[in-house]
């Protein structure tokens, strides 16, 4: 058998499994939903779906069926960037991942197929909009059957974005204790009484919450058990316009960032001129950004059709990242909610299932800008730690030095002990001469900072 | 849990549902789904009773639809 990785996710479906051969993606198609997988394809909704660019699209490959008996087919999917999970969405990317299940669901009935799952896991953000990757989801819809996935769907989608839209925006971090979403029954007892003025969730949180505490070890089907397709229709209508009417404004004054921030405008021209030096003289192919902010150093990469992941530890600020993606159509950038301090852990099955974001993938370059401070000062990194992590990130790094006489680090020095003896100029060229090479060095006219174009040094 | 459904599908179908959809929610969409499946209905009705009289309008002819 050749060298072949079986994903740590795909495990649960028994229709197939996604894995990994010589550096291509493959998934295997297994004869037990050999016939869903052929009405899919004869049906027109995989060519609909891919077309409108909602589906992954793929190619089929050969079964190398020497050592598999239950292979029907392997498909070679078209592969997404960056892969990303829910708890590292912003609100909207949420909701856009919600409607578009919803909307996927919906055309698949009219195709006669339905989706037999409603994981936010099956959605991805790829090229600029989220697309449905898991293309094994689809099943031959039966008339009269109930939609398998719609408690799924609820625990997953609607319950979160309810609890960001009525309680609060950090609640989305339930999602990285939940694997299969939240559980209604703790949406219920956080959401506060006026959502329940709301018909739809009324009925598909509070109600079902109820009914599932009802039928809790009962093993009677339902009398009748029948689902019309109108009535499912109706279903997915009822969830489309739940999920529409839950919104989340971000507070504060996000139109100018250089309003809040520490810039002149002689100042900020003068950085984006010097970023954009660098970001050339370094060339690179895939970027994070780390504390991106609303992305706009994030832009001059992704602008330039170089992959970005805009990363911010601020909800809101991913939030106004994001819809700023949506309304320009871009297509290279990936805004997601990180928490450097404490980025995305593994989790699930054996700690395996959900890969933690620092081993997720790999850039070629870093981004750090207006952000040292907040790690070495605010939360006491000190300088040798942070650069040694900057080195396991990726070979080149475009960073920010903020000196003790900007204003925004008087002010986080303000309120506390200054022990940072070695956070000077000399002290952090120092600490980084330790592992990278100096490319470029360039003070901000209008400003007291310097950026660096530091690289790696050779072994 | 919903056996009989499932057993009867996976004959059918030869298809495997590995998700449980839960006995509550099962009930609770056979309880939405009646009340909003008059309402998708009603629409459909209704879209089509319009579009017969949109074309008979713009029909120079008598209609030949019954």
């Amino acid at each position: 058998m050749k060298d072949r990785q079986r994903n740590t996710a795909s495990f649960r479906d028994p229709s197939g499994f996604v894995f990994q051969q010589d550096e291509i993606l493959y998934r295997q198609v297994n004869r037990s939903y050999q016939h869903h997988y052929d009405r899919l394809m004869s049906s027109g909704l995989y060519s609909r779906l891919t077309k409108a660019k909602k589906l992954i699209s793929h190619e089929e490959a050969d079964p190398i069926s020497d050592h598999d008996a239950e292979v029907y087919l392997v498909l070679k999917p078209e592969t997404v960037e960056m892969i990303s999970y829910p708890y590292e969405w912003c609100f909207s990317q949420l909701k856009d991942a919600a409607l578009l299940t919803l909307n996927i669901q919906r055309e698949a009935l009219d195709h006669g197929l339905s989706l037999k799952d409603a994981s936010a896991y099956n959605i991805q953000f790829h090229h600029g909009r989220p697309v449905l990757i898991d293309t094994l989801s689809f099943e031959i819809y039966q008339e009269g059957a109930p939609w398998v996935a719609y408690r799924q769907f609820c625990q997953h989608f609607l319950a979160p974005l309810a609890l960001m839209a009525y309680c609060d925006v950090r609640l989305q971090s339930f999602l990285m204790v939940y694997l299969d979403g939240i559980p209604l029954d703790l949406a219920v007892n956080l959401l506060p009484a006026r959502s329940r003025i709301k018909f739809g969730l009324l009925t598909h949180i509070y109600l079902h919450a109820s009914l599932q505490k009802m039928t809790v070890g009962s093993s009677q089907s339902p009398a009748g058990n029948k689902v019309s397709r109108n009535g499912m229709i109706g279903l997915i209508d009822s969830l489309r316009g739940s999920i529409n009417g839950l919104r989340w404004q971000p507070e504060g004054n996000w139109g100018n960032y250089y309003k809040n921030t520490n810039y002149s405008e002689i100042a900020a021209n003068q950085k984006v001129r010097i970023v954009k030096e660098f970001l050339a003289a370094a060339n690179p192919t895939r970027i994070y950004d780390l504390g991106a902010n609303t992305g706009v150093f994030s832009r001059l990469a992704s602008d330039a059709g170089i992959f970005t992941v805009s990363s911010d530890y601020d909800p809101a600020a991913v939030e106004m990242n994001y819809r700023q993606m949506l309304e320009q159509k871009e297509t290279h950038l990936l805004p997601l909610v990180i928490d450097l301090t404490n980025p995305s852990p593994a989790i699930g099955w054996q700690n395996t299932e959900r890969v933690s974001f620092l081993q997720r993938s790999h850039v070629d370059l870093v981004m750090a800008l207006a952000l040292i401070h907040h790690l070495v000062i605010s939360n006491n990194v000190p300088l040798p730690v942070l650069v040694d992590f900057f080195a396991s990130l990726s070979h080149s790094l475009i960073i920010e030095f903020i000196p003790k006489s900007d204003s925004q680090v008087k002010r986080l020095l303000s309120t506390r002990a200054d022990i940072y003896s070695d956070y000077t100029q000399e002290g952090f060229e120092q600490a980084f001469a330790r592992r990278f090479d100096c490319r470029r060095s360039c003070p901000v006219e209008g400003s007291e900072r310097i950026l660096y174009l530091f690289e790696q040094s050779k072994a | 849990m919903d056996h009989q459904i499932f057993f009867n599908l996976h004959k059918t179908m030869g298809g495997f549902y590995y998700l449980d959809p839960g006995s509550g929610s099962i009930l609770l969409q056979m309880l939405l789904a009646a009340i909003l499946g008059i309402g998708v209905a009603v629409r459909l009705f209704w879209g089509k009773i319009r579009s017969l009289f949109t074309r008979k309008s713009s029909n120079s002819d008598k209609s030949t639809e019954e």
